[in-house]
């Protein structure tokens, strides 16, 4: 069993298709404090390599990529 | 002086090209949300219309054009040009191609800016990544 990661924001982009997920996340992260964790939600079949690429690209870190039923989880720890 | 603005060498500079227009509205979505997924990744996004590319940012034109989607519901392309300058992607024009279609800088919505062919080619010797359509 996986460690629970405590989020500090949850974004919720269900529904949403490329890009809009990666520029709501790259919005939100930008509101959050170094340090922090947003949660984001996602079911766009194309987030989970869209949200890895973005994390290596931007430095923010990705804890933890996850599925539950048809909905993508993603964590991501401001850098 | 660059047309880019970044100095910080982490930043990368990535530059998109449109040549396509009203001709072929199925083609002119995608450089504009490309350009706002990456510069939604912290890298610096322009892109320059030619050809026919200025078609794509010239007023009234982003209700005109619709996406054609199969089954119907096609999205106007002013949804796409918003978002990527909302995000802060830079349009960028150059004088032939606007005298090519009668345009003038008046014709262009707000935001569009002026280069040259000059400053189009150092841009892309700077730029890490030149992708055309």
């Amino acid at each position: 069993m996986n460690e629970v990661i405590k989020e500090d924001q949850v974004l919720d982009c269900s529904g949403m298709l490329c890009p809009i997920p990666v520029v709501k996340t790259s919005k939100a992260i930008k509101e959050l404090q170094s340090g922090q964790i947003l949660k984001m939600i996602a079911t766009d079949p194309g987030a989970p390599p869209d949200m890895e690429a973005w994390s290596r690209q931007t430095g923010n870190e990705l804890l933890r990529s996850t599925t539950e039923g048809d909905k993508f989880i993603f964590f991501l720890k401001k850098k | 002086m660059s047309v880019w603005k970044t100095n910080d060498p982490e930043t990368r500079k990535i530059l998109y090209v449109q040549t396509h227009g009203e001709k072929d509205p199925e083609r002119t979505a995608t450089p504009f949300f490309l350009a706002t997924a990456g510069a939604a990744m912290d890298n610096e996004v322009c892109i320059y219309f030619t050809m026919n590319g200025p078609q794509c940012v010239a007023k009234g034109n982003g209700d005109k054009i619709v996406i054609p989607r199969k089954g119907g519901n096609g999205k106007e392309l002013k949804f796409f040009i918003d978002q990527a300058l909302e995000i802060g992607v830079r349009l960028l024009v150059c004088q032939p191609s606007l005298d090519l279609h009668g345009y003038t800088m008046d014709d262009m919505i707000e935001g569009v800016e002026m280069i040259g062919g000059a400053a189009f080619n150092d841009m892309a010797c700077d730029a890490d990544a030149v992708i055309g359509f």
